[in-house]
């Protein structure tokens, strides 16, 4: 073992649905490696230290921040971003009504903002508003002011039914 | 400035004595991250001072949770989302729950774990009061053993804890002996989502005939290390809660507490507000047995009626007659849980056409008769419970009236809901959502929605 530090080492997860083997540091985030070496770049870095959700990703199912995960406790797991999420019929109808509502502006909280709905949808599919703010608190957003994406996130839920 | 990624090493050892025989390896220091909701921000601002980590996040052992009869142990790598998905702790421990609510948001309540949040030993952890509150004691485990510590001796100076280098927390354990107790957690903070708190209280007390028999309050955010107030608890112990002893109470904790000047807020205002948090749950602590009298009163006089009578006047709280024949049938019902327990059996045995009976009581949501001529005390609920969608604007209270048509087309009956609370954004969303039920799952859910109607009922008709 080196007195200090590591060397870079292959690291594989399942990256939207495909095996990948990613040579980094132990370390480094997974934010980085998405964006860096697999090009995924739709996860945004805002604060860097988990309080804006801009790096929002599912990992095994779980809205996580991205820039808090060192990529080796990624290791082995499933890990959605969201271009993954592109082909999820719950996502198309939150985006739908992102775009109905003027939910997105400058976008980059868009993407972290999405996940964090459909990770709401997912285990509340007829969400109170309390509910819907609180499961996109911990996403900010600079430019709408909150109300239109709220308001896109309760359409949507309405729409549920129908959309799936 | 930014961490190099390649000065650091990180290894995930697979299972507990792997990673207690890497903290006991010779002249190595490997510190443990779990969720790096603390550790990852430091590294962030490089300031992070390990340079070998070694993850814990998915160590098996670290993430049960067991209920046993006289304790709860809740695995130190459990995050927050696990405490508040856990039923048990919702009901003994609901401060707990609470608090794990209070961390952050979504994303990081996935991933922050308590033990995370005992050994950052932030005198500001959520969690912190409520486990001072609740007695916790830890289990910390080396390759040696395991030894059992109360929180208190744990955690005993500002960021500073009491734990070997060569020791993890494998769980925390809270003794289940509070459920008769009222308990009340609150946190204030810049706004209610992801912020650091300026006081957070969690407090719990048993009251008998307004004497306050034990008391337990405790507060992060004002001294080094959440703190009990002892003092304050010593006044209470044993008194009256009359305005004297609340007025003392709330100055005695003002002056208890040692907080300081610093970027969140300033000394004077946290001791200030916590005079007032302690105030406001005295008097939820004196509310609670006048509202628990006024039920028992309820009960002793609707216990003497006679058969009818006492069947008319219950209907108010759900229109089925079965259902209100058998409450009558189970008389009499000394206090408010008998009566609420009481109405629960029952509906788990209610057919298909006493619930429809029920649904007839109620008026359209935004309308105001009921299909039945339900009572004037069914009707004056009605309009309380369906006041917030009654202050809709036009072009929703359309979008309503125009899905109460369609469901009443699709189900041959009006549409049910629980509306206490619920906008009427909210409540269209619902309605529109439901009418793709198909019909066996729709009466599933609208009788599930009166049974939660005749829960709240019972409780304003017990208390009023």
């Amino acid at each position: 073992m080196t007195k200090r530090g590591a060397a870079r080492r292959d690291i594989s997860l399942t990256v939207n649905g495909e095996v990948k083997t990613v040579c980094a540091y132990p370390m480094e985030r997974l934010l980085d490696v998405l964006r860096e070496q697999l090009g995924l770049t739709g996860t945004k870095e805002g604060c860097g230290e988990g309080e804006c959700g801009a790096c929002s990703v599912f990992m095994d199912g779980a809205l996580v921040d991205s820039c808090l995960v060192p990529v080796l406790q990624a290791q082995g797991s499933s890990v959605v971003t969201i271009e993954g999420l592109a082909v999820d019929a719950r996502a198309r109808a939150v985006q739908d009504a992102f775009l109905e509502y003027g939910g997105a502006q400058c976008g980059i909280c868009t993407p972290g903002m999405i996940l964090a709905a459909v990770h709401l949808l997912n285990a509340k599919p007829a969400p109170t508003m309390d509910d819907i703010r609180e499961g996109l608190a911990g996403n900010l957003c600079r430019c709408t002011g909150y109300l239109q994406i709220l308001e896109a996130v309760a359409a949507a839920a309405a729409k549920g039914g129908a959309a799936r | 400035m930014r961490s190099d990624p390649a000065e650091f090493n990180l290894v995930a050892p697979s299972d507990l004595r792997s990673a207690l025989a890497l903290m006991t390896t010779e002249g190595e220091r490997w510190m443990p991250i779990a969720g790096g909701t603390d550790l990852m921000v430091q590294y962030a601002a490089g300031a992070l001072r390990a340079r070998r980590l070694m993850s814990i996040a998915r160590l098996p052992e670290l993430r049960q949770i067991n209920v046993a009869a006289d304790e709860i142990q809740i695995g130190a790598g459990s995050t927050y989302t696990d405490l508040r998905r856990q039923e048990a702790i919702a009901r003994d421990f609901p401060m707990l729950a609470q608090a794990a609510g209070w961390v952050g948001g979504i994303a990081n309540q996935n991933r922050g774990t308590i033990g995370g949040n005992i050994v950052n030993a932030s005198p500001a952890g959520d969690s912190l009061p409520a486990l001072l509150a609740y007695g916790a004691e830890l289990i910390l485990v080396s390759l040696n053993g395991e030894r059992r510590v109360p929180y208190t001796m744990f955690h005993t100076g500002y960021r500073k804890i009491q734990l070997a280098s060569n020791e993890l927390i494998r769980a925390v354990c809270l003794p289940r002996r509070f459920i008769a107790y009222l308990q009340h957690a609150r946190k204030v903070g810049t706004r209610n989502a992801q912020a650091v708190s300026k006081i957070a209280l969690a407090a719990l007390a048993r009251v008998e005939g307004g004497i306050v028999r034990d008391v337990r309050i405790a507060l992060g955010s004002v001294a080094p290390v959440p703190m009990r107030l002892a003092e304050t608890e010593r006044i209470l112990t044993g008194n009256l809660l009359d305005d004297s002893v609340v007025a003392l109470a709330a100055k005695t904790a003002a002056s208890e507490v040692k907080p300081i000047d610093d970027i969140r807020s300033t000394a004077r205002y946290r001791a200030a507000v916590v005079g007032n948090l302690v105030a406001e749950f005295l008097e939820r602590l004196r509310a609670e047995p006048a509202a628990t009298e006024a039920a028992n009163q309820t009960l002793a006089r609707w216990n003497a009626l006679s058969a009818d009578a006492a069947e008319g006047e219950i209907l108010a709280c759900c229109g089925s007659r079965v259902w209100a024949r058998a409450m009558v049938s189970r008389r009499p019902l000394a206090e408010e849980s008998a009566a609420l327990s009481a109405s629960e059996e029952i509906c788990a045995g209610l057919g298909d056409a006493d619930w429809l009976e029920a649904f007839c009581a109620h008026p359209r949501i935004g309308g105001k008769k009921a299909e039945e001529v339900a009572s004037l005390q069914s009707a004056a609920w009605s309009a309380q419970e369906q006041s917030s969608a009654a202050a809709a604007g036009a072009e929703l209270k359309a979008a309503l009236a125009e899905g109460n048509r369609e469901y009443e087309r699709r189900f041959g009956r009006i549409f049910i809901v629980c509306a206490t609370g619920k906008t009427s954004a909210e409540i269209l969303a619902i309605l529109q959502k439901r009418l793709q039920n198909d019909d066996r799952s729709e009466l599933r859910e609208a009788a599930e929605q009166q049974r939660q109607i005749t829960e709240l009922r019972l409780r304003k008709w017990l208390r009023a």
